[in-house]
């Protein structure tokens, strides 16, 4: 049999998982603070079939070694978190971080997650929460009497009340060394790995971090005509390997009617 | 005559047999990370009569791709970076780097990539890595990535994962050869030479066996009817 059929049928497999990671990227154009992921694949085992051998004895000429590849596997999955456009709300509690960080919020068994999807809104007790109801870390409650919501740039959360403005406080962010090791755990959220780093927190507009905007989300970073470009890429590899089998394969007839 | 033909037909069909093989190796790796692909000639030796097949590892440069993403690294020119792998020192040009447990710079298999003080740990939270190799986390200069290339590439040996083994001692890249970060390097393939390779191969290959059949014909007339009388 020959073994060119299962180097072609890894590639197919290959790009196969190439689409469904560009359809996951394109089913979430619209997801507030998503962050595109890209596939990388990397070669297998070579066969050597041939060592590096002289061919001419008199002259010594060598020609090197002829090794036979045997196909392609998935390396890693990683997530690019370049920033996303911003898209005006005007929603005083829409905030979206312009540069490295964020947000940490809290989930109900008490652990800390990560998210720059900056659509907040408030709880029952007047507490700044995610579209998902978890609370903001460090928590920002406003007063009931609040007229307007004011967020610098900086972080700083201000409220006017009846009697005059009043700080609530400062929503600190997060940042990671190597951010696409964050593991990514549904719901905008993602979690620290070994990958990532520890969190190194901080305020906004400090060294490294980004500003907060406010009344303004951040945009998926999926270019929509980038993952059609890669899709149709894909979808050719996956012919042209489709096609490999398919010379294989009739190589084989061809073989096999040698004694008729 | 036609025995010796049907020997020298037999190694001409398993010489294309491995080009196929090796071509269907370059598709599938059409979307891997600084692949280079593999060229498979064929030489005749004075007075033989099947090609002798020759190998070789076609290392022009891939096109960079930019991905925003600050751990991924492309060669912009000759070299490799160097990976410190348990059976020892393997070079790659797939720079698309993580992190391991420790903080250090690793390959997608958790081996790390090597500077001149040996593993890079990085503690911090902006890493730049400049064109020359200098690693700097917050600004500060950590180490220098080692660059490095072979006087003879054409006895590297692949070894899967995207790496190569050299049997010789590596020596410095070309002083034109640039680090770029935030990019990634693509296959050095084009997939529509592929296609025409595959065909012209399936096309060789049949032609041979119609020789051997032809040749098998003759033998056949040779040893039943020559000499028959009547």
């Amino acid at each position: 049999m020959n073994p060119g059929l299962r180097t072609s049928a890894s590639g197919m497999l290959a790009q196969q998982k190439m689409v469904d990671v560009i359809a996951n990227n394109l089913a979430n154009v619209n997801t507030t603070g998503f962050k595109r992921s890209r596939v990388s694949f990397e070669d297998v085992l070579y066969e050597t079939v041939q060592g590096p051998r002289t061919v001419n004895a008199q002259s010594g000429e060598t020609v090197s070694a002829v090794q036979i590849g045997k196909g392609v596997r998935l390396a890693a999955i990683t997530r690019i978190h370049g920033q996303g456009a911003a898209e005006v709300t005007q929603r005083p509690l829409d905030l979206a971080i312009e540069g490295e960080g964020f947000f940490q919020v809290q989930r109900p068994d008490g652990t800390l997650a990560y998210t720059r999807d900056g659509t907040f809104t408030l709880s029952d007790s007047g507490s700044m929460v995610t579209a998902n109801g978890y609370l903001l870390v460090p928590g920002i409650t406003l007063p009931p009497d609040v007229s307007a919501v004011t967020v610098s740039p900086s972080g700083v959360v201000t409220a006017d009340t009846g009697g005059g403005s009043l700080e609530l406080g400062r929503i600190e962010l997060a940042r990671f060394v190597n951010p696409s090791g964050l593991l990514s755990v549904g719901e905008n959220l993602y979690t620290e790995t070994v990958a990532s780093g520890t969190p190194i927190v901080g305020t906004a507009q400090e060294e490294g971090f980004g500003r907060l905007l406010q009344g303004v989300l951040e945009a998926s970073n999926v270019e929509i005509v980038q993952e059609m470009t890669d899709m149709i890429a894909a979808q050719r590899a996956y012919e042209i390997n489709a096609k490999a089998i398919r010379a294989g394969e009739e190589m084989m007839q061809v073989a096999n009617e040698i004694i008729r | 005559m036609p025995l010796r033909g049907i020997v020298n037909t037999a190694r001409t069909l398993s010489y294309y047999t491995r080009l196929q093989e090796l071509t269907a190796n370059n598709l599938a790796n059409v979307s891997s990370d600084a692949y280079k692909r593999d060229r498979l000639t064929a030489r005749s030796l004075e007075g033989g009569g099947h090609p002798v097949p020759v190998q070789q590892v076609d290392l022009t440069q891939g096109t960079l791709r930019e991905t925003g993403r600050p751990l991924d690294i492309a060669i912009d020119g000759a070299g490799f970076l160097v990976v410190g792998t348990a059976a020892g020192e393997r070079l790659t040009r797939a720079g698309s780097l993580q992190l391991d447990a420790a903080g250090r710079l690793t390959d997608h298999h958790g081996d790390p990539i090597l500077g001149e003080k040996g593993p890079i740990a990085i503690s911090g939270a902006q890493l730049e890595i400049r064109g020359d190799g200098t690693v700097l986390v917050d600004g500060a200069e950590v180490d220098r990535l080692r660059l490095v290339t072979v006087p003879d590439p054409t006895r590297l040996l692949k070894e899967g994962y995207g790496r190569f083994v050299s049997d010789e001692a590596t020596v410095p890249p070309p002083p034109a050869t640039r680090l770029r970060q935030h990019a990634v390097e693509d296959a050095n393939i084009d997939p529509m030479t592929g296609m025409v390779d595959l065909v012209m191969i399936q096309r060789a290959y049949t032609a041979n066996v119609d020789a051997l059949r032809a040749m098998d014909g003759l033998l056949s007339t040779i040893t039943n009817d020559v000499g028959r009388v009547g």
